[in-house]
């Protein structure tokens, strides 16, 4: 299947590369679809790209990479609408949120995108625990892993599952609209 | 919605396991507490408004300005 998407063009998927949120996410509700791309340009980030609504693709993080760790009890809700086990362990992700400067770039560990791996059903799940920032900073965090490891793109220091798209290097049909 | 009238110290039951009850009144201030299952989730409304604001930020972002952070992190 080909989707079109607002930031990199058409891109052309396998169906089991496709994410299912059954209840969307909050404030995108009626968006069920996504796609995890990776786009050879970028060293950082992936985006969770919407199949639906070319515009929607959020920048995402594993947790790891900014020394995030999560130790979770699901409750019933969250496993029964991701249809996993209380003793598997599914991915994270967390949907980063760049402004104008980006040193004040934050990541959402209050709210992140869990995923069951084998089923491809995700769900945005907020979580109990009030530590847990929905704006935590995280600029000077990547720095140090840049510093630490330079010669490493920031975003194979992950775990790097293997349910990202990745997108050709030739830029061909990538029209951005600078959104 | 249901709505229901409460005094000082009355509750309501939602389901079997859930009770919230009128703690204090202090003004235009009431108190609730609840008693819920260890793994009902219990949120002020303005965490999900606020998840919500973020998810609506977050996609605001061009692949470009994406794209010139790894610079950024190498140069400050």
């Amino acid at each position: 299947m080909v989707i079109k998407t607002t930031r990199f063009g058409e891109v052309e998927l396998n169906s089991e590369d496709v994410l299912t949120f059954n209840e969307g996410l909050l404030g995108f509700q009626d968006l069920r679809q996504f796609v995890l791309l990776d786009d050879p340009n970028d060293d950082i980030f992936a985006w969770l790209q919407s199949c639906e609504l070319s515009s929607v693709a959020f920048p995402v993080l594993e947790p790891e990479i900014f020394g995030h760790k999560y130790n979770v009890n699901f409750n019933r809700t969250d496993l029964e609408s991701l249809k996993m086990q209380a003793n598997q362990t599914p991915a994270f992700l967390n949907i980063i949120t760049i402004p104008d400067d980006p040193t004040q770039m934050t990541a959402n560990i209050k709210a992140p995108i869990v995923i069951n791996i084998e089923q491809k059903i995700a769900r945005q799940c907020v979580l109990q625990d009030n530590n847990l920032a929905i704006k935590e900073p995280i600029f000077t965090k990547l720095q140090s892993r840049v510093v630490q490891n330079p010669q490493t793109p920031i975003k194979s220091q992950g775990r790097q599952f293997d349910m990202t798209v990745k997108l050709s290097d030739s830029g061909k049909g990538q029209i951005d609209q600078g959104l | 919605m249901l709505v229901l009238t409460r005094k000082l110290g009355e509750s309501i039951a939602i389901d079997d396991h859930i009770k919230i009850r009128v703690v204090q009144i202090k003004g235009k201030q009431v108190r609730l507490g609840i008693e819920a299952p260890k793994d009902t989730k219990i949120h002020r409304e303005e965490v999900y408004l606020a998840i919500q604001d973020q998810n609506q930020q977050s996609v605001q972002v061009s692949s470009d300005k994406v794209k010139n952070i790894s610079k950024l992190l190498k140069s400050e």
